[in-house]
């Protein structure tokens, strides 16, 4: 589904993705682990097109999105869920969500206020606080909107970076039951997460990064793979 | 008996001198927020300090001149010259700011290549008018009673439609999916087009809003101002007053900023020389860049 091949990624100066090749297949969850600044957060912008990779190719579906521009990704059926949340200002968490709909901009009235009622369904505390300001949701009820806000779209690939960071136990519960639901259903998951103990359960396969490069690719499922993983992004 | 006299007194000073004064400020006063509109939220949106609005605006008047001559209805100019305008600030943002818009000196850039377009479309204009005054007809003569005060029926038509004209505009921006959109990219423009907005194209579509606000202004205005070369310039000034006053970007700012400094204005110009009525309105902008240089108000999309 998402080919990644010798993928290069500059900061300016800074070379910060030297030669990522990765697959992802349809239906599957992919954990994405590594160190702070190895460059998992770079990859996820450069697959959602906020950085254009100076080499390599990237292909969705067989089709190429390397120096397409965040909306034709988008398009594409790929949903991005940032790091951060970024939740505009200044939108009603309605907004908020109705954005997510110019993913599919050529669906029927119809079908786009399905989606949407079907988010605000499986989300009952954003359908609670529509009309509230976005950010004056609390940090877990944010992170959701931001998730929702994606799926309104019906993406067929999700990435997702650092979904838990800041957020209480129990809210990272919920996260993680989440993505679980959604991996039942067969959306397919690129997942960039600190919390690599909890987060490779809901995964299928898990991949290390490391130094801008892929150091270990495995099966969530193995026992091996798992402690060899810890090993890879361990210092 | 005394206090009766004090009273009528009062009254009879605010029907017959600041009456007046007020109505015609309100009228001046809604054309310089649709300027200052298209302005502020062009810089909201873009980032970008349009310096040829003045021009667009002084276009919107030629325009109008030039289609009554081939006599089009006024009204119907007020229609087609905001439309022609739309479409030439779309083709300008496109070929041209477009191609600045990505440097790391857009501010610089877009500054000096709005200016450089200024003083061209001035140019043209002295070239195609030359530099005489028009001054086209009032589309509705005469003059009417309202309240006691004795306003020209224009004058009350532009209070009216630019009432309307405002409303409709904040409505776009704070109550459609539309606004929404500009109003998202405005406040995170990677994360809005992650989400399928369109940016580019909404950055182009909310220029040429912009523009074709600065149109519209000006066929308003050209009945009551004349239409001359150099009529940007001049307005300008105080476009850019308002929008810094109500704060760069604020739709609630402009509004607000621009009936108060035309009130300033028209007011103070009862007690001190016309002459002293421009520096005291661009006095309280330097004031305000002083003490609050946010402005009254927030950014676009920036609460």
């Amino acid at each position: 589904m998402l080919s990644l091949d010798a993928i290069h990624t500059y900061y300016g100066l800074s070379h910060i993705l030297q030669g990522v090749s990765l697959q992802l297949g349809a239906g599957e969850v992919l954990g994405l682990f590594g160190r702070n600044g190895v460059g998992k957060s770079t990859l996820i912008k450069t697959i959602a097109g906020w950085v254009v990779p100076t080499q390599g190719s990237m292909t969705f579906n067989g089709v190429s999105i390397a120096g397409l521009t965040p909306d034709r990704i988008c398009r594409q059926g790929i949903g991005l869920v940032p790091e951060d949340r970024r939740i505009f200002p200044g939108l009603s968490v309605e907004e908020n969500l109705r954005l997510g709909l110019m993913q599919a901009p050529h669906r029927s009235r119809a079908a786009a206020q399905h989606a949407l009622d079907q988010t605000f369904s499986r989300f009952p505390r954003l359908a609670e606080r529509r009309h509230q300001m976005g950010t004056t949701l609390s940090g877990g009820e944010q992170q959701m909107l931001a998730i929702a806000r994606v799926l309104v779209g019906t993406p067929r690939l999700l990435l997702i970076d650092e979904p838990t960071e800041g957020l209480a136990p129990m809210i990272v519960d919920e996260i993680f039951q989440l993505i679980a639901s959604l991996r039942a259903e067969g959306v397919s998951i690129l997942l960039v997460e600190q919390n690599v103990m909890r987060a490779m359960p809901v995964c299928d396969r898990i991949v290390a990064l490391e130094r801008g490069t892929v150091v270990f690719e495995g099966q969530a499922q193995s026992a091996s793979d798992r402690e060899r993983l810890v090993a890879a992004i361990a210092v | 008996m005394h206090g009766g006299a004090c009273m009528n007194e009062l009254l009879e000073s605010l029907q017959f001198i600041y009456g007046p004064q007020i109505a015609n400020g309100l009228a001046i006063g809604m054309a310089v927020v649709l300027m200052a509109l298209g302005l502020t939220i062009i810089f909201g949106l873009l980032d970008v300090i349009n310096m040829s609005h003045g021009e667009f605006y002084a276009l919107g008047a030629y325009l109008a001149v030039t289609l009554a001559g081939q006599g089009v209805n006024f009204w119907f100019c007020l229609v087609l010259v905001p439309l022609l305008m739309a479409a030439i600030g779309y083709f300008t943002e496109r070929t041209l700011i477009q191609r600045v818009f990505h440097s790391k000196d857009r501010h610089i850039l877009t500054l000096l290549l709005t200016f450089g377009l200024a003083i061209i479309t001035e140019d043209l204009f002295k070239l195609g008018y030359g530099p005489n005054p028009y001054k086209p007809e009032s589309p509705i003569p005469g003059a009417s009673e309202l309240f006691g005060i004795m306003l020209p029926n224009y004058r009350v038509f532009l209070i009216v439609a630019g009432s309307c004209i405002i409303v409709a505009v904040w409505m776009l921006v704070y109550r459609t999916r539309l606004g929404a959109m500009v109003r998202a990219a405005a406040w995170d423009k990677h994360m809005a087009a992650s989400l399928g907005v369109p940016v580019e194209r909404v950055y182009a579509g909310t220029f040429a809003f912009g523009v074709a606000l600065a149109g519209l202004s000006g066929v308003l205005l050209a009945p009551i101002y004349s239409v001359f070369p150099t009529m940007g310039k001049d307005f300008i000034l105080m476009a850019f007053t308002v929008v810094i006053v109500g704060g760069m970007g604020s739709i609630k700012g402009a509004v607000i900023a621009g009936l108060l400094l035309t009130q300033v204005q028209s007011i103070s110009s009862l007690f001190i020389s016309p002459v002293w009525s421009e520096p005291l309105v661009f006095g309280i902008m330097v004031l305000f860049l002083i003490v609050r240089p946010q402005g009254l108000a927030g950014r676009l999309g920036h609460g």
